[in-house]
């Protein structure tokens, strides 16, 4: 059930996009995420749309995947494209019916709005599609890394994140688990009104817990066994530095954030 | 031949010790023994044995109340140390002697395969490119190498428990401490951990003490240690461990199925020899009891 979900999820690859460094490609999404707010009109955000599918085609990431992305908060571009039709009245009306206006002017503010959103989502599902959890937090950690006072807390804050991700498979196959479990011995899950079927998830939820403190208890053993003992004197593996490939996105953003900056000054308005 | 573990009159109890000594329930209670460099040790003893607390006082997880553990030489606890001289004696023992440990889900940190292999020599401070040898060289030498980009969660629990393994492995310790590493296993599984840990024995010449309760897993070790309520109650080679049914009953264990076998045929008068271990030798004496 849980398992579906791809958001967030890695997917092992050679590509260009997958060879990046991970800081460098968490400072671009970040950088394109920021950019895709200064859009003002259509021009600047098929520039921004252009690099999205251009990144999308060098990560070799199938396009029904990176669709698949979307699915989850299809609802919500929903909602807020119906929102944007009907209270924007710029433009021509083109249909009335008693409180319910429609204008070019909402149907343009729409299709604005979901491009963006689109592309967020697309953007960041890039990233995590592209690179390793662990990756992601060592990058955080490593851009981090320079604000010294703080260095022992960000590593304590990397490493949760790290260790969240690797057991969130297995608190969901240990959910599936207990809920089989459950049901073979009568508990009603499907039916009832809410509040009986929040109920019934309470002897789910209370051997998940403590199943989960007894994991803690004992991978706390199993690190302190591998001689854990915090950011000081840690090596790392994998060791990052940046290559040309990642002077060249860097230079890619900054070429597409400078059209996005001009494309606004020569066209003020939406279309 | 060198000595790697040696406890000393070793006893640990998880209560607070009393002033009355004899109401105190002790885990581990006089424990003194002796664990050579090379050797393949089993410790055999049911739940609550003391087996487990055992391994967890080797490596310096727990402390003993009473006696002293040396690791090579090192005992496991001092009074009176800074707190840096402690780390350091700690993270020594802890290189010298790897635990792996049951649930093989509750041991792999990172959610790549060679990246978890990675932790232990991580936060040893080892240099990045002799990491990646020494984490190519331990999984090569479980057989999970084609498994070192994969996600842990999507291995079998044998695999799992060879990567925890492996994770150990690339610290480069000495003696592998297995603490019941098979019991949440499918005999598949079992039997590749085994293999495992067989291999690195003898190619190794890694030391091994492994605990369990299968006897079968004990059959192949060059010594057992039987434990009952946190003492030591038999010790030597596993035929004259098993050739005392009877005592190995007494405290709630078994003897492996061959074993059994032989004795109750013996019982009701075939001559079998008494110190049979597993079915080849069972099916040897048996032919030449027909023969004759």
């Amino acid at each position: 059930m849980i398992k579906d979900i791809t958001i967030g999820q890695y997917f092992p690859g050679n590509s260009i996009v997958h060879k990046m460094d991970p800081r460098m490609k968490l400072i671009l999404t970040f950088v394109y995420i920021i950019v895709i707010f200064v859009c003002k009109n259509f021009y600047s955000l098929g520039v921004m749309v252009i690099a999205l599918v251009i990144m999308v085609l060098l990560s070799k990431i199938p396009v029904k995947t990176i669709l698949k992305s979307v699915k989850p908060i299809f609802i919500i571009i929903l909602f807020t494209a119906i929102l944007n039709v009907l209270y924007t009245k710029t433009g021509t009306i083109i249909f009335e019916w008693k409180f319910i206006h429609i204008s070019t002017g909402g149907i343009y503010t729409a299709i604005f709005m979901v491009i963006r959103i689109v592309s967020l989502v697309v953007a960041s599902s890039l990233l995590t599609y592209t690179t390793s959890p662990t990756l992601i937090t060592d990058a955080i950690e490593r851009l981090l890394s320079p604000l010294k006072f703080m260095r022992n807390s960000i590593h304590t804050i990397a490493m949760m994140m790290t260790i969240a991700l690797r057991f969130i498979p297995t608190l969901i196959e240990e959910f599936d688990k207990i809920t089989s479990a459950q049901k073979a011995r009568g508990a009603d899950l499907e039916t009832g009104t809410l509040v009986e079927r929040a109920k019934a998830l309470i002897p789910i939820f209370i051997p998940l817990f403590i199943t989960s403190f007894r994991r803690a208890y004992e991978l706390a053993y199993a690190m302190e066994c591998r001689c854990y003992h915090g950011a000081e004197g840690r090596t790392r593996m994998k060791q990052m530095s940046y290559s040309v490939r990642d002077f060249a996105g860097f230079v890619f953003m900054v070429l597409v954030t400078a059209g996005v900056v001009s494309l606004n000054f020569v066209f003020p308005h939406l279309i | 031949m060198e000595e790697i573990l040696r406890f000393d009159n070793v006893s640990f109890s998880y209560d607070e010790i009393t002033e009355d000594k004899a109401k105190t329930e002790y885990a581990v209670k006089n424990v003194s023994l002796s664990i050579k460099k090379g050797e393949y040790i089993a410790i055999l003893g049911h739940n609550g044995s003391g087996k487990s607390t055992l391994a967890k006082l080797s490596n310096a997880i727990l402390m003993p109340d009473e006696g002293t553990v040396y690791v090579e030489g090192i005992p496991t606890f001092v009074v009176g140390e800074t707190e840096e001289v402690e780390l350091e004696r700690t993270m020594k023992i802890r290189q010298h002697v790897g635990m792996v440990f049951q649930n093989p889900d509750n041991q792999i940190v990172a959610t790549i395969v060679e990246e978890d292999v990675a932790f232990g020599p991580e936060n040893l401070g080892v240099d990045p490119i002799e990491i990646r040898k020494r984490v190519d060289e331990s999984l090569k030498a479980v057989g999970m190498y084609e498994y070192r980009g994969h996600e842990p969660h999507k291995l079998s629990g044998g695999q799992k428990q060879r990567v925890a393994i492996a994770g150990i492995l690339a610290m480069q310790p000495d003696c592998l401490v297995l603490d019941e590493s098979t019991a949440m296993l499918d005999p598949r599984g079992r039997r590749e951990v085994m293999n495992t840990v067989r291999k690195l024995h003898d190619e190794l010449s890694m030391t091994v003490v492994f605990i369990t309760h299968f006897m079968d897993e004990a059959v192949t070790a060059d010594r057992v240690v039987v434990m009952d309520e946190g003492s030591v109650i038999m010790d030597g080679t596993p035929r004259e461990v098993f050739s005392n049914p009877e005592k190995l009953r007494s405290v709630g264990l078994d003897v492996p199925q061959a074993t059994e076998f032989s004795n109750e045929l013996s019982k009701i008068g075939l001559l079998m020899p008494n110190d049979i271990l597993n079915a080849d030798e069972c099916v040897t004496s048996l032919s030449t009891l027909l023969e004759e």
